[in-house]
């Protein structure tokens, strides 16, 4: 009795959080004349949402979205990996790294668009890559991992006359694989859910493929089928991303919580 | 060495903004304009300015909402999970609605969750017939007119985004109770309840604070779900202190006004999560 009820509160959890999913993938297929005549139980297939994207200029923000976000996260990868070495090595900072932490991207937004004002940076995509070219989270996620290395290791790698690029390269990247990946894919979400500050710090004409939808909806607020085809779109490389890695980034994000 | 592009970075576009946005905040400033230092005006304007105070109260409503919501649905969560078959799957599940494209999340909600004409209700009526005295028990709330109905929808949103990293906080916690503990308690009798009560739960309590301090961050400063599904409105009743910010700053373009609110918010945070970590800590 008490696993039923168990089984039953997880099974209501489980529809609850995947409806908006299940909504997203019927509606984009529907019909456009079902959906005016409010008759969204009736069954019907058509492709025509899709081919109304390419009008709204929808592939050049996904593929303009993906390049960003892309650049962004390499970026983050690449000082990030170096610095959470050093961290590891006993650089007193890892302080620092956790106050940063703390700071969400969203509380940026007025001292770095005052900060940008002035510069050539405000209003060019330059602005959605260079503040987030080092993350504190890719930090802090790399350096939990990189404290489960044994460091002998690493030790051993130097004396046999190993460089520290040698030693990051040849030793710690083969290892630190997974957790490069889950820090990869979680920053990358991150930056590619940007909403407001995309569109604070750049013009029209830059802004990502989130603005971009978020001023759909206010253009055809009733025309879910076009909306959920873009949301659809716009949602899958990340959730094909995730679904590839999702053993190992939540089995690493959850090993990184434990330390 | 291998520090140094990271903390260059950090420095230019972290630390650096924030020593600069307080003095900002000490300007008459549409962010383009050429500033005029006005001193403290800025926070004299805030202290009687009604829609802060408002906003103040807005977002105060929403943590208190959605806080012990969160800890609690975490805590429920992981352990009905713990041990289970499917626990890998729905965990996974649970971390998708994090990563998925936020507008387009948004988008499926406003959709999916208009009140009268929305496609829940829609289905809601096909399923049980408007007429029949069941139907007035399933209708949902119209939250683009009531507040109340509004800032639950946000902070529903907020819930369904963030839960899955709840669970897995909870849920690593959980993972590195060391079975021992539990069945010394069974051998001594306790209960499957008991040993919750007085083994598992105590050893989940700098879990929970964790989750607690990072949760009241998030709720203090999330305003893009605001953003997204309703504007703030209606009547404010929405407008956290975020999108207050973003709205003076950036649809009014007093960015000195909004910088001084930025930092109101800002040492809001850092007092209320060194108080929570302080209070925790103690009991």
């Amino acid at each position: 009795m008490k696993n039923l009820l168990r089984h039953l509160f997880v099974a209501l959890l489980v529809l609850a959080v995947a409806l908006p999913f299940l909504w997203m993938a019927y509606a984009a297929f529907l019909p456009p004349e079902l959906v005016n005549s409010g008759e969204i139980t009736r069954f019907g297939f058509s492709l025509q949402n899709f081919r109304a994207l390419a009008p709204e200029g929808f592939w050049w923000r996904l593929a303009y979205s993906l390049g960003v976000s892309s650049l962004a996260t390499l970026l983050a990868l690449l000082t990030g990996f170096p610095a959470a070495y050093a961290l590891r090595e006993g650089a007193p900072l890892l302080g620092l790294y956790l106050f940063l932490l703390a700071v969400p991207a969203e509380m940026m937004l007025v001292p770095l668009y005052g900060v940008l004002a002035g510069t050539h940076l405000l209003g060019s995509p330059w602005a959605l890559i260079w503040p987030f070219a080092a993350s504190p989270f890719v930090v802090f996620l790399l350096y939990q991992g990189l404290r489960a290395v044994p460091w002998q290791i690493v030790e051993a790698a130097r004396i046999d006359g190993a460089g520290e690029g040698t030693i990051l390269q040849r030793v710690l990247l083969p290892i630190m694989f997974p957790h490069l990946v889950t820090a990869g894919v979680l920053s990358f979400a991150a930056h590619w859910n940007l909403v407001l500050y995309p569109r604070v710090m750049t013009g029209e004409k830059w802004w990502t493929l989130q603005v971009w939808m978020a001023d759909l909806v206010r253009k055809y607020p009733s025309d879910w089928g076009l909306l959920s085809a873009a949301a659809l779109l716009g949602t899958l490389p990340l959730a094909l991303v995730y679904l590839l890695f999702e053993r190992k980034i939540v089995e690493t994000f959850e090993g990184s919580l434990k330390g | 060495m291998g520090l140094a592009p990271s903390l260059l970075v950090l420095a230019v576009f972290g630390l650096y903004p924030f020593l600069e946005v307080v003095r900002f905040s000490t300007w008459d400033w549409s962010g383009l304009s050429r500033p005029h230092p006005i001193g403290l005006a800025n926070y004299r304007e805030l202290l009687t300015d009604p829609a802060f105070w408002h906003s103040l109260w807005v977002t105060l409503e929403f943590a208190l909402i959605t806080l012990p919501s969160f800890l609690a649905l975490s805590l429920l969560v992981a352990l009905a999970l713990e041990g289970q078959r499917y626990e890998r799957w729905v965990k996974g599940l649970l971390f998708l609605p994090g990563l998925v494209t936020l507008s387009a999340a948004a988008v499926s909600w406003y959709t999916l969750l208009s009140p009268e004409y929305g496609a829940l209700q829609t289905l809601l009526y096909t399923l049980i017939p408007e007429s029949s005295p069941l139907a007035r028990w399933l209708v949902v709330p119209a939250w683009d007119r009531e507040p109340f109905w509004a800032l639950l929808l946000v902070v529903a949103f907020t819930l369904w985004r963030y839960l899955g990293y709840g669970v897995l906080v909870v849920s690593a916690s959980l993972k590195s109770i060391p079975r021992s503990l539990l069945e010394a308690a069974w051998v001594d009798g306790a209960t499957p309840r008991q040993a919750l009560r007085y083994v598992t739960l105590p050893l989940l309590r700098p879990a929970v604070t964790f989750l607690l301090v990072v949760g009241t961050i998030l709720a203090l400063q999330s305003y893009v779900a605001v953003f997204l599904l309703t504007r703030g409105g209606p009547f404010g009743g929405t407008r956290v202190l975020g999108y207050f910010i973003y709205q003076v700053g950036f649809e009014q373009y007093r960015l000195g006004y909004a910088a001084a609110a930025t930092i109101v918010l800002l040492l809001l945070t850092l007092l209320l999560a060194y108080a929570q970590a302080r209070f925790m800590e103690e009991h």
